[in-house]
């Protein structure tokens, strides 16, 4: 089911995030791969699932392949594309592939850089932007090629975009994220983000555009994996009060910790936006709490059934 | 100018090594600028040259070897040196070497040419003798006009044109921590010119087949193709 279905009807919406493995997933019979099973576990408490595409630029199993083997699983998959891979033709094909396959959303991204994985001598390809992209995308759904040549059938696809608000100057991302909306997107999930008083100040300004915005919610296991986080991945900043709220407990107390913060984040967060987009790095087992407390909580329209 | 710099030694020697009798051609262009082939740098390469066991049967550097007004008249009076050599090494861009073998083959002379340089690009020199940067990739259709004069082809590392990937952090770029986002940099020039609504407008997926290689230029006509 498409994202933008779910708030039309305002619906709260939940959605996860899986990394497909670095090897072939032929299961021939035989139980299907982990992150499958991840989803597949949080599939009643999240409305959908991200599928990254050789996220970090590490080269893994394609994102559309991982995608269609969580649909057949019964969870429903948001196809992340990059541009980084890809140059116009590919994306457009992919695109085509993804909702020929069954994939009803996808999620628009200019992607890491090569710099940053584990082909570092690869050709980054960078044809077009994000902002491209998601005119390009919107152009599919209806019924032509980015050239303007018709297609036999458009796709159907909800187009989802990123947006980072702890980005600095905030007002330069603002201008991307309208650029965004006018060209297509339908819902954005946000880069990590901690600090509630950024993130309000992100919202307050965000509003206008009159788009769904989903609190992207980064699950940080540890104070190693913070400052792993802080040292390598751009673009996300973990606070010191995160760390060492982590740190006051021993390492086998750390994943209740972890769940505490989540929860409180959530609660904190989830009035000020229409979803809640979970980074779990693994731990996926801590959504199915969050989400039922602030189903139970009342969150408006976190009520409704997932799936 | 196009950035060079120099290929290890023994790289040379083993391009070198079925040569005895070697022609130096440098550049006293942008290799002078790089100090890459300028004449001092040729005069450097021939002694090192010597040490191996060459012998150099001449040593040029015409002020731009890759524009045969210029390395012609340097070369063509050497045509029996040229002759006399065993091979050629050319210590300049890639284009120097190619005209160096383009002149060679007009004066009706098929030697070997070889390269004592890498050419990484096309620079701006920024601190003369110490760094050099690159900020224009030759796209074909320039963008200046509306990017403040600074190129997000170039300087950012994902060529994006509708502003910053969400990767910066302290205004520097998510790939090299080093270097400045280029978007940030646009964003901040165009807020001192008074210009930021330029940002606001959506730039369409450049047109690639303006880069196509190999590009000619038709000087007269101001015109190319590829
Ligand atoms: S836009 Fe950039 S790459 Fe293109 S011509 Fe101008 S400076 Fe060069
Ligand atoms: S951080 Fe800035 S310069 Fe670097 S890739 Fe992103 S937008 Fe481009």
């Amino acid at each position: 089911m498409k994202l933008t279905e779910l708030f039309a009807k305002g619906t709260f919406v939940f959605t996860g995030e899986v990394g497909p493995v670095k090897g072939c997933c032929r299961t021939n019979g035989g139980p299907p791969p982990d992150f499958v099973r991840e989803a597949v576990a949080i599939k009643d408490y999240v409305h959908a699932v991200n599928v990254a595409d050789n996220q970090s630029a590490l080269m893994r199993l394609g994102s559309l392949a991982a995608s269609v083997l969580l649909k057949q699983a019964g969870v429903e998959p948001i196809f992340q594309l990059t541009c980084r891979d890809r140059n116009r033709i590919a994306l457009q094909s992919d695109l085509m592939s993804a909702c020929t396959l069954g994939i009803d959303n996808v999620l628009c991204l200019t992607g890491d850089h090569i710099r940053l994985g584990d082909h570092a001598s690869a050709k980054p390809v960078f044809d077009v932007d994000s902002v491209q992209l998601l005119k390009i995308a919107r152009g599919l759904n209806e019924g032509r090629d980015m050239m303007g040549n018709p297609l036999t059938q458009p796709t159907d696809l909800a187009l989802g975009a990123v947006v980072n608000p702890g980005f600095e100057p905030l007002d330069l991302q603002l201008i991307k994220m309208e650029k965004k909306v006018a060209q297509g997107a339908q819902f954005f999930q946000t880069q990590a983000v901690f600090d509630p008083i950024i993130f309000e100040s992100f919202i307050k300004k965000a509003e206008r555009f009159g788009v769904p915005v989903m609190y992207g919610l980064l699950i940080v296991k540890s104070p190693e994996m913070a400052h792993y986080i802080n040292r390598n991945i751009s673009g996300i900043t973990v606070p010191t009060w995160l760390v060492r709220e982590l740190e006051s407990v021993p390492p086998e107390g750390r994943k209740d910790k972890a769940l505490e913060i989540t929860l409180r984040l959530a609660r904190e967060m989830a009035p000020m936006v229409q979803g809640i987009h979970f980074m779990p790095l693994g731990w996926s087992d801590l959504i199915p709490p969050v989400v039922q407390e602030l189903r139970g909580k009342g969150v408006p329209g976190a009520g409704g059934g997932a799936g | 100018m196009i950035g060079t710099i120099k290929k290890p030694l023994e790289e040379v020697l083993a391009a070198l090594a079925p040569y005895r009798k070697v022609a130096l051609v440098g550049c006293d262009g942008c290799a002078k600028v790089c100090r890459t082939g300028g004449v001092d740098e040729v005069a450097e390469m021939a002694r090192t040259l010597e040490e191996h066991g060459k012998e150099v049967v001449f040593q040029a550097a015409p002020e731009r070897t890759c524009n045969v007004a210029k390395s012609d008249p340097v070369l063509q009076p050497l045509t029996d040196k040229i002759e006399e050599a065993d091979a050629l090494l050319v210590l300049g861009c890639g284009g120097a070497v190619q005209i160096t073998r383009h002149l060679t083959e007009t004066y009706g002379l098929i030697k070997p040419i070889k390269v004592g340089c890498n050419s990484v690009g096309h620079l701006d020199t920024l601190v003369p003798g110490a760094v050099a940067l690159e900020e224009c990739s030759d796209c074909g259709e320039c963008l200046l006009n509306d990017t403040g004069g600074i190129c997000p082809v170039t300087r950012c590392a994902k060529s994006l044109l509708n502003g910053p990937c969400g990767g910066a952090e302290a205004g520097k770029c998510e790939v090299d921590h080093t270097r400045d986002c280029a978007w940030i940099l646009i964003y901040e020039r165009l807020k001192a010119l008074g210009e930021t609504d330029k940002l606001k407008r959506f730039l369409e997926p450049k047109d690639f087949s303006k880069m196509a290689k190999p590009r000619t230029l038709y000087i007269k006509e101001g015109r190319v193709a590829s």
